[in-house]
């Protein structure tokens, strides 16, 4: 198996670093490489400690790595985080750093400081000018840099980075002797963040409506289409709290657009009783829902996957809804499609399952198809011109226990969309008999939804001794340990709720099989368990605020199979 | 269309003497004088006695959630700006748990007609406290009497920048169909607060209290005049306070569009090759 190779770059916050992955990402795809950048942060503005580490090989990678090749250091603060060993290249301003004393690693002596005072450039670029070095030291091209480096700034301060940039280069050797690669289709990979995945996504599926409150790891999704408004003609709000930015979407979806919101866990709890509504009046929306470790405020910029039973059970009341738990950017791009023409097919709330590890890490796409979707508005009243003032039997079944939607402003459509239990035209009415009707009419959807999920399945080897089960962005971590121990294979969940549970039954039985959660209570497999009566017995969990790193699954394997 | 037509069909379950009643018609007068059709009327509503209006008048209706009629009639009017909005909520509703939103609604200058029932009490939970009621108070959910100060709707709206503000009574219903026809002619946000008493828990504030000191303005007054008039809780002026000019909030977003269809991305896909 090939090397893959980790970069890693760190410094406080303020100092360039979380700019500098998307640059480096490109010169590496443009070599050939393919790549997989994570990143941490804490939640402030400027100080503290932010790094980011870019994974590259000769096949796809998509998983962070404990162990570092080469290290950037911008800052003293970073030898209180990092570690290193004998090996690690640790290029940095050594004249300039005080607690550098001592460190592992092959010392890598880059006067920052001194090229950036040379340029007349501001403090900022000695990130590009440790860039260009740390190219240098891996070997790649410099011309490939550079036009990297000039395309990535805008107006003038491009050219003062291509000269950091080439400054730095100029300082150092070729240290590691990389494996050539000629890979043209890295070079046409796409690579961005699951957010942006999404955001694009719900761009393709033709969103009209977008309104939420910012909340860290889902804010980018609302960034980006509020960037786009404009050019493909979406309404996005900044709304004054979550409750008022799902209830915005739902009024729209109501008035006939393609609604959506996002959040994380705090701002979904603000958004439950929107989120019933939304399921008693059978208004479609979907929530891109990214998860961060909780409960209350938690650790707002890292990643958890601790909402997958809140998302089951959100809001008061028994009602169906659906939730997708893509793992990669074609997933999320894919799913997000998917997840508007359910929603409104089935007029139900869909959840787009996301994590700050999927929302906000660098992927590389392989498969977002430009023309993957139709559009399926699902049953939607005509209009009687005749009688336009006539009332419309909304909430009556036509099919599948799915009624017919009837938009304002259509002719003879009237109805009520009644947050009270309501009869066929949505008149508030408390029987029994029409309680029971309408509770087991929304509920006749089950099974048509759960046939249109997609079905979990087994990755790897059929006959491996070790299964884990797992959802989400997991799927990528076990893919990357894949490459490095084949002796497990996985069952992966792409979405949770609602599923065909006899076949997935079939799927777990007669494996030994290991819970792989980014979470303390292994809630996949409660739900497994509740839905199949099998419980699996094994876990494997993870709820530090990181992902799992490649090498403790590879770890865990060994001595599982020992 | 007569304003009987209105009717859905459906008869009314307020109190016997309940000032939504004068409510109710005075919108369908002023609907129909301004023959709005139905299917083009979405009424929303909060949860509460007035709430239940939906029932009853001939509609787009959504009935919200309590306190949360503002984010859903501003989603409905910015998805469709052709669509007459019309909400109504108690001032439970809209003062107490939904007073951010409010606000808020305010501030953005929606151009949906905002009717509040004033009654100064919690009518349908059986009589708690309201935010509009007078300190000392006593309600079962204040049995030693209120000891939060009370919210002025009127100066609280004039305060946040509200473009229309007005104030009814039900027991001047001709006075009230006309301030209704006015906030739906207004482009913009309009708040009308009604004194609607509740005939069965509230307490003093009955019709008699109302008739005793409701005065109609003749003209619209100053801006200082409309804080003090406002202020006065012995002389209850009714009428419009204040109303000025501002672009409503749909007409500030040019990207609103109703057509829903699959998108070409390309160009968003490329940007990150």
């Amino acid at each position: 198996m090939e090397k893959t190779f980790v970069w890693k770059v760190g410094g406080p916050a303020g100092f360039g670093i979380t700019t500098l992955g998307p640059v480096f990402a490109k010169i590496l795809k443009d070599c050939g490489y393919f790549i997989h950048g994570y990143l941490e942060y804490p939640s402030l503005i400027r100080g503290g400690y932010n790094s980011y580490q870019m994974v590259f090989g000769k096949t796809p990678v998509t998983a962070p790595k404990k162990r570092i090749d080469l290290y950037i250091a911008l800052d003293d603060v970073c030898f209180e985080r990092e570690t290193f060993d004998d090996d690690t290249i640790v290029i940095g301003d050594f004249d300039n750093l005080k607690k550098a004393d001592g460190i592992k690693g092959v010392k890598v002596n880059v006067p920052l400081k001194k090229i950036v005072e040379d340029l007349n450039g501001k403090d900022i670029m000695r990130n590009t000018a440790a860039l260009g070095a740390s190219v240098a030291a891996l070997g790649l091209p410099e011309d490939v840099m550079a036009a990297v480096v000039a395309a990535s700034y805008p107006g003038k301060i491009s050219k003062p980075n291509v000269d950091a940039a080439q400054a730095g280069f100029s300082h150092c050797k070729p240290m590691i002797k990389l494996e050539k690669t000629d890979n043209g289709s890295c070079k046409k990979a796409p690579v961005m963040t699951g957010n942006e995945a999404v955001s694009i996504g719900a761009i393709r599926a033709g969103v009209t409506f977008f309104s939420t409150y910012p909340m860290t790891p889902a804010s980018s999704i609302l960034h980006y289409l509020a960037k786009e408004a404009r050019d493909y003609h979406v309404t996005v709000k900044h709304a004054e709290d979550e409750i008022a930015g799902i209830l915005m979407a739902i009024g729209a979806a109501h008035a006939g657009a393609r609604a959506m919101t996002g959040t994380s866990g705090g701002g979904f709890a603000l958004m439950n009783e929107g989120f019933g509504l939304a399921a008693i009046t059978e208004i479609p929306i979907v929530v891109a829902l990214s998860q961060r470790p909780g409960p209350a405020t938690g650790m707002p910029t890292w990643t958890e996957q601790a909402d997958l039973q809140y998302a089951l059970h959100a809001s008061q009341g028994e009602f169906l809804r659906a939730i997708y738990s893509p793992a990669d950017l074609d997933e999320a791009y894919k799913f997000t499609i998917d997840a508007f023409n359910l929603a409104e097919k089935y007029q139900i709330p869909v959840i787009v399952l996301l994590d700050k590890f999927l929302s906000e890490s660098h992927f590389m796409a392989h498969d977002m198809d430009t023309n993957y979707g139709t559009m399926d508005r699902g049953l939607i009243f005509k209009g009687n011109p005749e009688k336009p003032y006539e009332h419309f039997k909304r909430y009556e079944e036509t099919e599948n226990g799915v009624p017919t939607r009837s938009i304002p402003g259509t002719p003879g459509g009237l109805f009520v969309a009644g947050s009270n239990e309501h009869d066929k035209t949505g008149f508030v009415i408390d029987s029994a008999d029409n309680r029971v009707y309408q509770t087991d009419r929304r509920f006749k959807k089950q099974p048509f939804v759960a046939a249109e999920m997609p079905h979990p399945y087994l990755i790897g080897k059929e006959d491996a001794p070790l299964t884990f089960v797992c959802f989400g962005s997991m799927k990528q971590v076990l893919l990357e340990a894949m490459k490095y121990d084949d002796r497990f294979n996985f069952i992966y969940f792409p979405a949770v709720h609602p599923l065909e549970w006899e076949k997935i039954a079939d799927l777990l039985k007669g494996r030994n099989l290991v819970a792989f959660e980014n979470n303390k209570t292994a809630q996949l497999r409660a739900l497994i368990a509740e839905n199949t009566g099998i419980y699996i017995q094994k876990t494997c969990l993870k709820y530090d605020g990181r992902p799992f790193f490649t090498e403790e699954v590879v770890e865990y394997v060994g001595e599982a199979l020992k | 269309m007569k304003p009987v037509e209105y009717n859905t069909g459906k008869v009314p379950n307020w109190c016997p003497g309940c000032g939504n009643f004068a409510i109710w018609n005075s919108i369908k007068k002023a609907l129909s004088n301004l023959e709005i059709e139905p299917h083009k009327l979405a009424l929303v509503s909060g949860i509460g006695c007035s709430g239940k209006m939906v029932n009853y008048v001939r509609s787009y209706a959504l009935q919200t959630l309590h306190g949360r009629t503002m984010p859903v009639a501003t989603g409905i009017k910015l998805a469709n700006p052709d669509m007459t909005v019309l909400v109504n909520g108690g001032d439970g509703d809209g003062y107490g748990m939904g007073v951010g939103h409010l606000i808020h609604a305010i501030r953005r200058n929606i151009n949906v007609t905002y009717i509040v029932h004033h009654n100064k009490v919690y009518g349908l939970t059986t009589g708690q406290a309201a935010p509009t009621s007078p300190e000392g108070t006593i309600t079962k959910s204040t049995p030693f009497g209120v000891v939060d100060a009370t919210i002025n709707p009127l100066i609280l709206a004039m305060a946040a920048g509200a473009t229309f503000v007005a104030r009814g009574y039900t027991g001047e219903s001709e006075h009230l169909t006309d301030l209704i026809m006015q906030g739906i002619n207004h482009k913009g946000f309009a708040l009308i607060d009604v004194f609607q008493p509740c005939v069965t828990f509230g307490g003093q504030y009955k019709y008699e209290y109302y008739d005793q000191r409701v005065v109609k303005m003749d003209k619209m007054p100053s801006h200082d005049e409309a804080v003090a008039l406002a202020a006065d809780q012995e002389k209850l002026s009714i009428g419009l306070y204040s109303q000025y000019e501002r672009a409503p909030y749909e007409a500030r977003h040019p990207e609103i569009s109703r057509t829903v269809e699959m998108k070409d991305v390309s160009k968003l896909i490329e940007a990150y090759i």
